[in-house]
């Protein structure tokens, strides 16, 4: 929650004499974060105060006159097509070089000396908005009317003149501080935040006074609902509802609200002062002098203050007469009971209800507002004597109006919340040594009342923190934030070095990211929530994923069992600019488990898209996870995979370590790379790594250098077409023990090939461990070699 | 004999000074000492004589063989020499012609920030650990002080496993995605391993899909647990990330936050790189941070309820953590001038393979 606060208000109780700048740097560091500082004098630099002396129609526009304005040191003329411009009005004149938004748009532009359709025009005469201050009640095509606000002279600052030589910052506050969205509240925190000595100022009477009571009542309060802890009420007679002070007006438009009328400004200027909202009805409103408080009845129907329908319903707290409810409590009064021009009688609402009601409520009906947003931080009981107090004081000075009646319904007091302190618990957790005396000013000053206890000791929290302070740890909070954290050393922790090591699966995890980028692959990161189309186009049933209670739209509905969906999504999308490329994704898919947390288990996805040579794709696919399973000690296993739906039957193997299935390395089944509207075949490897990492390690074995020459011979053999390498390569292995490897070095179809045929160089190597070879041993090897191949595979040589 | 050894010797020295080209020098190679050459037939010769002749012509022939060794070595350095010098004037090569770039492959922006930031907290002790992304609510908000109906748990937006309209539940309440990687530390204090020098980096997810704010994104959660873990250690630890990832003129400050798993609470800022931590630019306000400030994350001191659920005694036990989104950190750095955080996660591979 953000708020606007005013530099001049905040120094009526905070004695400091900081620059802006200064302020909110110790602000920020020590309480709350000061977002901007707007200095007013510069938002309403080169503007004064005019009065329009005489008007003439524009020559050469219907809607536009031609004002001449007093601005002190001269008369100029202006153009302005506002249509209550008036003779003698004092106007808002913004000079050549001030900076207004035009219309109240979003954009702030330098005026400059103009002439508008050939009359010239020395500035503006502006509409509020165009000066910033929207929140001001003035109609389309009206310029702002001062002549009752204010008497100053023409030429004089409007800074000066409105009062607003001020400055504003934005802060945010926490959501655990609601007092500090009222002056009081911030002002008392900001005074120990800048070292500053703070004051309740004038409202130092208010708070000491207590509320007359009074013997017989004006109105009845039944307080039917025990999610109102306390309801107080104050009947203020003789009112006359006009419009409230310009000061306080002022304070309103410059915390960013709209001033309506004397009493409702008053309700709203309470709530800013001290962070307790208010509500006023107009007594005459209320049937038969009784305010209920109660649960909506069940289809109940309330027209609110916006104008909005509310459907309400019991979870919903209102506030009501004997006959219909008024208010919705805490969240927004009804239209039909708020003050008007007409209104005599005020009675003035404040209460405590239950945070989480409120909060409910309000996202129930889809209504918010600033008393909702303080309620739902919990608010204090005791806050509501003052908080009244203040309300009718107001009410009787601006209003004219007479207290004639208290009522206080308040059936379960709070006590303070006490609780023990001990400085060196705090001084433990933030490793400095600051004094008890500092940490009890520290304490004291921000409001809690310290008693000194045998060997601790006792802390009494003020009403206003009651909500946030929930122990001892949090008064450590109070003290480091004011002693503050840029005034403590930055210390790197020389302690023992932790019990754990790296989680091994997030290392291999990293270790295999690096190998397949260093293979040439990049890395798509998918989301891991899918839509049920994705999951159904790739034939898994959403039964088999976890499923969101509440998905934000309906494509992303599932958590992933599998990467290939989104693999082939991202495939889909990049064949138009990319029409080939290797690519991959390593991360977890989410496998449902009956009433448990879902497993999750690292998996990996690779592959080439755009692909054009399938034998060669399957050769490179198959190496880099031969390669990947060689380099981290695993032994992996290739085998022809059966007959399946989700990949091309004749280009796929199944991969198999220790006995189990842990992927799948082939061609995605044209159905698949059809539905997902992919235009050429895509190779991919779906590999559960999880499966994996205990296995996997950094084993490097030492193989002794061969202490012979190593003899390879090449020879091209035609074979049919599907005659498997592998038994191609065993024929050769077999034939005799000086073979001791057996490579692919080509393989070639075409011109001179009969069709159904194929032609494969394989490179064999022979070694003896022993003994140099001698030409003839290798070729009577070879002779044995070919004539096996003619044997067992049909081998013809060729060449 | 003498005679025609010396008319060997002269013959051949003359004509090794006319070989100009690779060619020619080997074929005159082959003429005088090859193993058929002129020399070796002289040679030959020399067996037919008696043994004093023989000794007098071997001493003879042994020197117009070294001379003609001699001669041509000098010869062959001087051809291949003169080779060398024709080739680097005659060879030629465009060397404008464009790099072909390696074929490696591109590891995601994400995972280069992983990476490096894992191994910055690498180098003081903290050690990488893996937690749920689908979790308990138990680990993602009730252990962390913030009980049920905390309106906290409204802030985290966060999405529910469940289906037919029903949440679905089980042994430690209700599943959820976990909206921030602070699931992981009750998990980690429960294991009982201590001290503790965590690094929690992971998928979280939150009900938000925005210019700024993706459904899924990363954290990385820090946690340190032992006797005495201090403020001023956080601060410690702090300061180095920023100045090993950011760079050692970036400034840093604390700024008091609340967050119901911490307390004391706050939030770590950096100054702006744009506007030198000055908040003004040229033209006025800098666009990127708040008062010359970015923000980087939250952290605090672990609340003691917090290592109460998780079993240790906090009058014995204290410590820091603190979390912050991965991207968010990535994109303060890195000046990829990235508008929308989308991009990230678009699969584009022309946008992929620039990084």
């Amino acid at each position: 929650m953000n708020i606007l606060a005013s530099y001049n208000w905040l120094k009526e109780h905070v004695k400091t004499k900081l620059s802006a700048e200064e302020f909110a740097k110790e602000f920020s560091l020590r309480s709350m974060s000061v977002e901007s500082v707007e200095h007013l004098d510069q938002r309403f630099a080169n503007m004064v105060i005019g009065v329009v002396k005489s008007i003439a129609q524009h020559p050469n526009a219907d809607r536009l006159r031609v004002a001449t304005v007093d601005i002190g040191e001269k008369e100029v003329p202006i153009v302005c097509g506002g249509t209550n411009l008036a003779e003698n009005m004092r106007v808002l004149v913004a000079l050549p070089g001030s900076r207004v938004r035009w219309h109240g748009g979003a954009d702030w532009t330098t005026l400059e000396k103009t002439s508008i359709r050939g009359v010239e025009s020395i500035g503006m005469i502006c509409a509020p908005s165009e000066v910033g201050l929207d929140k001001v009640a003035c109609g389309d095509h009206e310029i702002w009317d001062l002549t009752s606000i204010i008497d100053a002279p023409a030429g004089a600052s409007v800074a000066a003149a409105l009062d607003c030589d001020d400055i504003i910052f934005d802060i945010e506050i926490t959501t655990n501080r609601p007092d500090a969205m009222g002056m009081i509240g911030l002002a008392r925190d900001a005074a120990v935040a800048v070292d500053a000595e703070f004051s309740l100022g004038k409202f130092e009477s208010v708070e000491s006074r207590a509320l007359e009571s009074f013997s017989s009542h004006r109105i009845t309060v039944k307080k039917d609902d025990d999610r109102c802890g306390r309801y107080m009420a104050a009947v203020v007679e003789g009112v006359t509802v006009g419009e409230s002070p310009w000061w306080m007006q002022k304070r309103l438009l410059l915390a960013g609200l709209k001033p309506i009328n004397v009493i409702v400004d008053i309700s709203n200027y309470v709530a800013l002062e001290l962070g307790q909202p208010m509500h006023a009805f107009d007594a005459e409103t209320i049937a038969k002098d009784t305010i209920v408080i109660r649960p909506a009845k069940k289809g109940e129907k309330l027209t609110l203050l916006d104008g909005k329908i509310a459907e309400l319903n019991p979870s919903i707290m209102v506030i009501a007469d004997a006959e219909k409810s008024l208010a919705v409590a805490g969240i927004m009064g009804g239209k039909d009971s708020g003050t008007t021009a007409h209104t005599t009688t005020v009675v003035f609402e404040a209460a405590m209800f239950d945070a989480l009601t409120i909060r409910r409520g309000s996202r129930a009906i889809d209504v918010a507002s600033d008393s909702q947003l303080l309620f739902e931080k919990g608010l204090s009981p005791s806050a509501l004597p003052i908080a009244l107090a203040r309300a009718v004081e107001l009410a009787t000075e601006l209003a004219g109006g007479t207290l004639v009646d208290v009522v206080d319904v308040y059936p379960e007091p709070r006590k303070p919340k006490v609780f023990a302190f001990n400085p060196e618990q705090a001084r433990k957790r933030i490793g400095v040594d600051i004094a008890d005396a500092q940490q009890i000013d520290i304490l004291t000053r921000l409001g809690f009342d310290v008693a000194k206890k045998k060997s601790a000791y006792s802390v009494t929290v003020p009403y206003w923190r009651e909500d946030d302070i929930e122990g001892e740890v949090d008064f450590t909070e109070e003290i480091a934030r004011m002693y503050g954290y840029h005034n403590m050393p930055a210390v790197l922790p020389a302690s023992r070095p932790p019990a754990a090591f790296d989680d091994a699966s997030l290392d291999w995890a990293m270790w295999t990211k690096k190998f397949l980028a260093g293979a040439g692959f990049s890395e798509f990161f998918s989301n891991s929530m899918v839509s049920v189309a994705d999951l159904e186009m790739y034939a898994v049933s959403p039964k088999d994923a976890l499923a969101l209670y509440n998905p934000l739209s309906a494509d992303i509905t599932h958590m992933r069992p599998t990467l290939v969906p989104s693999m082939l999504r991202a495939i889909e999308r990049n064949q138009a600019f990319t029409n080939t490329a290797n690519v991959f994704e390593l991360a977890r898919v989410y496998v449902p488990r009956e009433g448990d947390i879902p497993e999750e288990r690292m998996t990996l996805v690779f592959g080439e898209y755009g692909v054009t040579n399938a034998e060669s794709t399957f050769m490179q696919l198959r190496g880099v996870v031969e390669y990947f399973a060689a380099k981290s000690g695993i032994t992996l296993t290739f085998d022809r995979a059966p007959k399946n739906d989700h990949w091309h039957d004749g280009r796929t193997v199944t991969i198999t370590f220790d006995g189990v299935t842990v992927g799948t390395l082939g061609q995605v089944a044209d159905d698949f790379q059809n539905s997902f509207g992919i235009h050429r075949p895509v190779f991919l490897a779906e590999i559960d790594l999880e499966a994996l990492f205990s296995s996997m390690k950094h084993a490097h074995r030492y193989q002794a250098l061969p202490a012979f020459p190593v003899v390879t011979r090449d020879i091209a053999v035609l074979v049919d077409e599907k005659t498997e390498f592998e038994k191609i390569s065993s024929v050769v292995r077999g034939a005799k023990s000086l073979v001791t490897d057996c490579r692919v070095v080509e393989l070639y179809r075409g011109e001179g090939i009969p069709s159904g045929k194929k032609s494969v160089t394989v490179g064999v190597t022979l070694m003896a461990p022993d003994r140099t070879l001698t030409s003839q041993e290798v070729d009577d090897v070879m002779t044995t070699v070919i004539r096996e191949l003619a044997l067992r595979v049909d081998g013809v040589i060729r060449g | 004999m003498q005679d025609a050894l010396i008319q060997l010797q002269t013959e051949a020295l003359a004509v090794f000074l006319k070989v100009k080209t690779l060619d020619e020098l080997e074929a005159a190679r082959v003429e005088y000492l090859g193993r058929k050459g002129r020399l070796a037939e002289a040679m030959k010769d020399l067996a037919a004589l008696d043994a004093d002749a023989k000794r007098e012509a071997g001493k003879i022939a042994n020197d117009v063989k070294r001379t003609i060794e001699a001669s041509f070595q000098a010869t062959e350095a001087r051809v291949v020499a003169g080779a060398a010098a024709e080739r680097k004037a005659q060879e030629w090569l465009d060397v404008s012609l464009p790099g072909i770039a390696p074929a490696v492959g591109h590891l995601h922006l994400t995972t280069q920030a992983i990476d490096e930031i894992s191994g910055i907290f690498a180098h003081i002790g903290f050690v990488r650990s893996r937690h749920p992304e689908v979790d308990w609510d138990y680990y993602a908000f009730e252990s962390l002080n913030m009980p049920k109906e905390h309106p906290a748990r409204d802030e985290w937006e966060t999405f529910f496993i469940g289906d037919e309209g029903e949440v679905a539940t089980g042994e430690k309440g209700k599943i959820v995605l976990t909206p921030h990687t602070s699931n992981g530390q009750v998990r980690e204090i429960e294991k009982g391993e201590l001290p503790i020098r965590m690094i929690n980096i992971g998928k979280c997810y939150r009900r938000q899909a925005s210019a700024r704010h993706l459904p899924m994104f990363h954290q990385f959660e820090g946690l340190m647990v032992d006797k005495n873990v201090t403020v001023t250690e956080l601060k410690g630890v702090f300061d180095y990330f920023v100045k090993r990832y950011f760079g050692p003129d970036r400034a840093t400050r604390l700024r008091p936050y609340h967050f119901r798993f911490t307390e004391p609470s706050f939030e770590l800022d950096i100054s702006c790189a744009v506007c030198e931590g000055t908040g003004k630019i040229e033209n006025g306000k800098c666009k990127l941070c708040k008062g010359g400030w970015l923000e980087l994350g939250g952290a605090g001191m672990v609340h003691p309820n917090v290592l109460k659920a998780g079993g240790l005694n906090p009058d014995e036990y204290t410590g820091f953590a603190f979390g912050w989104g991965v991207e968010r950190t990535m994109m303060m750095r890195s000046g990829i001038n990235i508008d929308d955080i989308r991009t990230l996660y678009k699969n584009d591979l022309r946008f992929l393979t620039q990084f």
